[in-house]
């Protein structure tokens, strides 16, 4: 009984700290062309998130990918809550992972992926951010192509 | 009758002459008027036309040569006021604020220092740093000299509770100035239109979906509420059962989770609907308000 | 009369006044005073607006130079490019622009053309700084994949107080530590997340053991217990985490190496950016 407790004591804890954490970080930029008249609008920009529920992909595996991303998006994800530290979030990370590479090397990523998302310790001193706060993990870093990997400190607030 | 005619003549004459003098002097008074207009004035003027054909950046660049040349000073206020005005309408808030600053220091009187202190409240509310425009609004209440404009000044006050997404004190100030005033009607109805957040979540804690329902959320409510109905039924029969391991990993990763979730939606909801009912009214505001605006 | 000799006077008066306040803002004159002052309170955009208003009857070898200097000061290198290289011998300022010509390249990290340029056109044209360009064009080596000279040959045209620095610099260029993948890899087949905290990755490589294990742990319990179906989707779950531990692995080294080749390029800008390119600072606002 008392093991008991004290190991749902220990998950309560653990499920307790939501693994999001936001930060705001303001930028100011500087621009040296001859600027002119802008078009400043007085409506607040839109920052929540919207699923990509679209079927554009080109092989069957990424319509398959796509497919089961859609489902648990729209059945569990989309309910239960910002878990995901991370952008693109895991679900979105398996998608794209397997439409730049395949399905086998995607699934791959994807379970490294979930590895890395429990890791809570030092998140920060690794990963840059984006500006809603979460950290910035592209595929582009997993793909096994060097090439392809475009390294950014994690002291960068990183805006798409 | 003759000699009527020559003193008609003289009259004539002499008025004749007169007149030509007070023309001949007038024109040299003229002449020399238009060539007194200093360069000053047309360098000011030139930037003026700059500005009124949305040249921003050249205005800015003509008024800094203004500024360069001007030994004396005079123009001090009103070339940093325009150099202000500039950055603003090029969205550089920053670089507005600090030449309005200039043009206040160089303000030589009530008018100019309250246009100068108006305009930079305005650009804190355009770049929704309304704490800060809170704070220049009340030195200029408390300030004595300003009284006469208390009714604009409160005008921008109801601006930035707009602003900063608080209607309800806006249409109270915009009622100071008038209880059938168009912008306190119309954030009147904003708020009308709002969703409460805290009763969003309020009610999702109690029941789980009623929330995201009471938000319009339908879909996403009743799975919610399926979700965790069946989590919730599977934790109490694991526990009847005496699996309590079970029952607490199904509670911690499961249930707990679509109950969190639960939560977060019924906010994220009333937020992201709130916004959008808002951005309508400030949509509005920007363009199809005739008032004065930030 | 006395109305005329009254108009008169005040004209005078009039004209008196407007003269003290009559400036022709667009003389050369002027405009050279303006872009100057602009220049030096570094707002170069409009300082290489205002110089480039002048005639070229007007403009001096200084002008020339500084409208030059100030599109590299906005990162419009095309622009700077295109002004320094026009800047013609018998300037007083031709070294220097060549200089700065290599400098662009730098910052636009085109490292192959700054060696081409260092190479045909620099050592033959230029007077001064061959030193400074021998620096810089060494300097490129750093920042690309090519051979890299001998070490003598590299540290040769540098000052000593730097060469400790320099040779630091060349050793890691020589010898990165990096981190081998496939040996990453083979440590986290045998055993899980090992290969990650090789690289430097401890928390993952902790975390990928546990889960790795535990899921194991799992698949081997319901074996035991004979409940095969759930011991068999266990036991896909731990095969799937172990995998990807082990391609997560690979993955982390390419990362790590690419990180301290990042960190490495950082701090090689830094180093130039304190030398200023090894270009003397000018002293045109003082």
């Amino acid at each position: 009984m008392i093991k008991i407790f004290f190991i749902s004591v220990l998950l309560f804890t653990i499920s307790a700290f939501p693994q999001t954490d936001r930060s705001q970080q303001v930028e100011e930029e500087t621009s040296w062309v001859k600027w002119g008249k802008a078009d400043y609008r007085y409506e607040k920009p839109n920052e929540f998130r919207h699923r990509e529920y679209s079927f554009d992909t080109e092989s069957v595996s990424g319509f398959i990918a796509k497919s089961t991303a859609n489902g648990y998006w729209y059945f569990i994800s989309d309910l239960d809550g910002d878990n995901c530290p991370y952008r693109p979030s895991c679900s979105a990370f398996f998608v794209q992972a397997s439409k730049e590479t395949n399905i086998v090397q995607g699934t791959l990523m994807f379970f490294d992926r979930f590895t890395r998302d429990y890791n809570i310790y030092k998140r920060h001193e690794h990963y840059p951010r984006v500006k809603d706060g979460h950290y910035y993990d592209p595929v582009s870093l997993y793909t096994l192509d060097e090439s392809k990997i475009d390294y950014i400190p994690p002291s960068v607030t990183v805006t798409k | 009758m003759s000699i009527l005619i020559k003193k008609i003549t003289t009259l004539r004459n002499m008025n004749f002459v007169i007149n030509r003098k007070y023309f001949t002097a007038t024109l040299l008074f003229i002449s020399c008027s238009s060539f007194a207009q200093n360069s000053f004035d047309t360098q000011f003027n030139f930037a003026n036309t700059l500005y009124s054909d949305e040249n921003y950046f050249d205005t800015v660049t003509e008024l800094k040569r203004l500024l360069f040349f001007d030994d004396n000073s005079e123009y001090n206020y009103e070339a940093n006021l325009l150099i202000g005005k500039s950055y603003k309408q090029g969205a550089k808030f920053s670089d507005a604020i600090r030449y309005l600053t200039l043009a206040e220091i160089n303000a030589e009187n009530i008018d100019e220092l309250y246009e100068t202190r108006i305009e930079i409240i305005r650009i804190n509310i355009l770049r929704r740093t309304t704490r800060r425009a809170f704070k220049l609004l009340d030195s200029l209440e408390a300030d004595e000299r300003f009284t006469d404009w208390s009714d604009k000044i409160k005008y921008w006050r109801g601006w930035a509770y707009m602003f900063a997404d608080d209607w309800v004190q806006a249409a109270q100030t915009f009622a100071e100035i008038d209880t059938n005033h168009v912008l306190k009607r119309l954030a009147e109805e904003v708020d009308d239109d709002l969703y409460s957040v805290s009763f969003a979540k309020t009610i999702s804690y109690i029941i789980p979906g009623a929330g995201q329902i009471y938000t319009g959320e339908y879909i996403s409510g009743l799975l919610s509420l399926g979700w965790n109905v069946l989590w919730g039924y599977l934790t109490i029969k694991a526990f009847i059962a005496e699996r309590i391991f079970d029952g607490i990993v199904i509670a911690n990763f499961l249930w707990l989770r679509f109950y969190r979730g639960n939560l977060q939606n019924a906010e994220n909801f009333a937020k992201e609907k709130n916004m959008v009912i808002s951005n309508k009214a400030l949509n509005y505001l920007q363009f199809g308000y005739d008032g004065l605006k930030p | 009369m006395k109305i005329v000799f009254l108009f008169f006077l005040l004209c005078i008066t009039a004209v008196q006044n407007a003269q003290t306040g009559n400036v022709d803002f667009n003389s050369p004159d002027n405009i050279k005073k303006f872009a100057d002052y602009l220049f030096c309170d570094k707002d170069y955009l409009r300082a290489a607006i205002e110089y480039e208003r002048l005639a070229d009857i007007n403009r001096s070898d200084i002008i020339e130079f500084k409208i030059a200097l100030s599109y590299s000061y906005i990162n419009d290198y095309y622009s700077a490019i295109q002004k320094f290289s026009g800047i013609i011998k018998s300037s007083v300022y031709f070294n220097e622009a060549k200089l700065e010509e290599m400098k662009i390249n730098f910052l636009n990290n085109d490292f192959a053309g700054l060696r081409s340029y260092f190479k045909n056109s620099f050592i033959t044209e230029v007077d001064k700084y061959q030193t400074e360009g021998e620096k810089l064009f060494n300097f490129s080596y750093l920042f690309t994949d090519d051979a890299l000279p001998s070490k003598d040959e590299f540290l040769s045209p540098f000052d000593f107080n730097e060469k400790e620095k320099i040779s630091s610099f060349y050793d890691w260029k020589n010898e990165p530590p990096y981190k081998d993948g496939t040996l990453a890899g083979i440590m986290s087949a045998v055993i899980p997340g090992s290969g990650k905290i090789y690289v430097g990755e401890i928390g993952d490589g902790i975390v990928a053991f546990i889960t790795t294990t535990v899921f194991a742990f799992i698949a081997y319990d319901n074996f035991k217990a004979g409940h095969t179906t759930r011991a068999w989707i266990w036991t896909s779950v731990a095969a799937l985490f172990y995998a990807g531990n082990v391609y997560g692995s690979v993955a982390a080294a390419q990362v790590h190496n690419a990180k301290i080749t990042f960190e490495f390029n950082e701090g090689l800008n830094v180093y130039l950016n304190k030398k200023n390119y090894y270009i003397t600072k000018y002293e045109f606002c003082d």
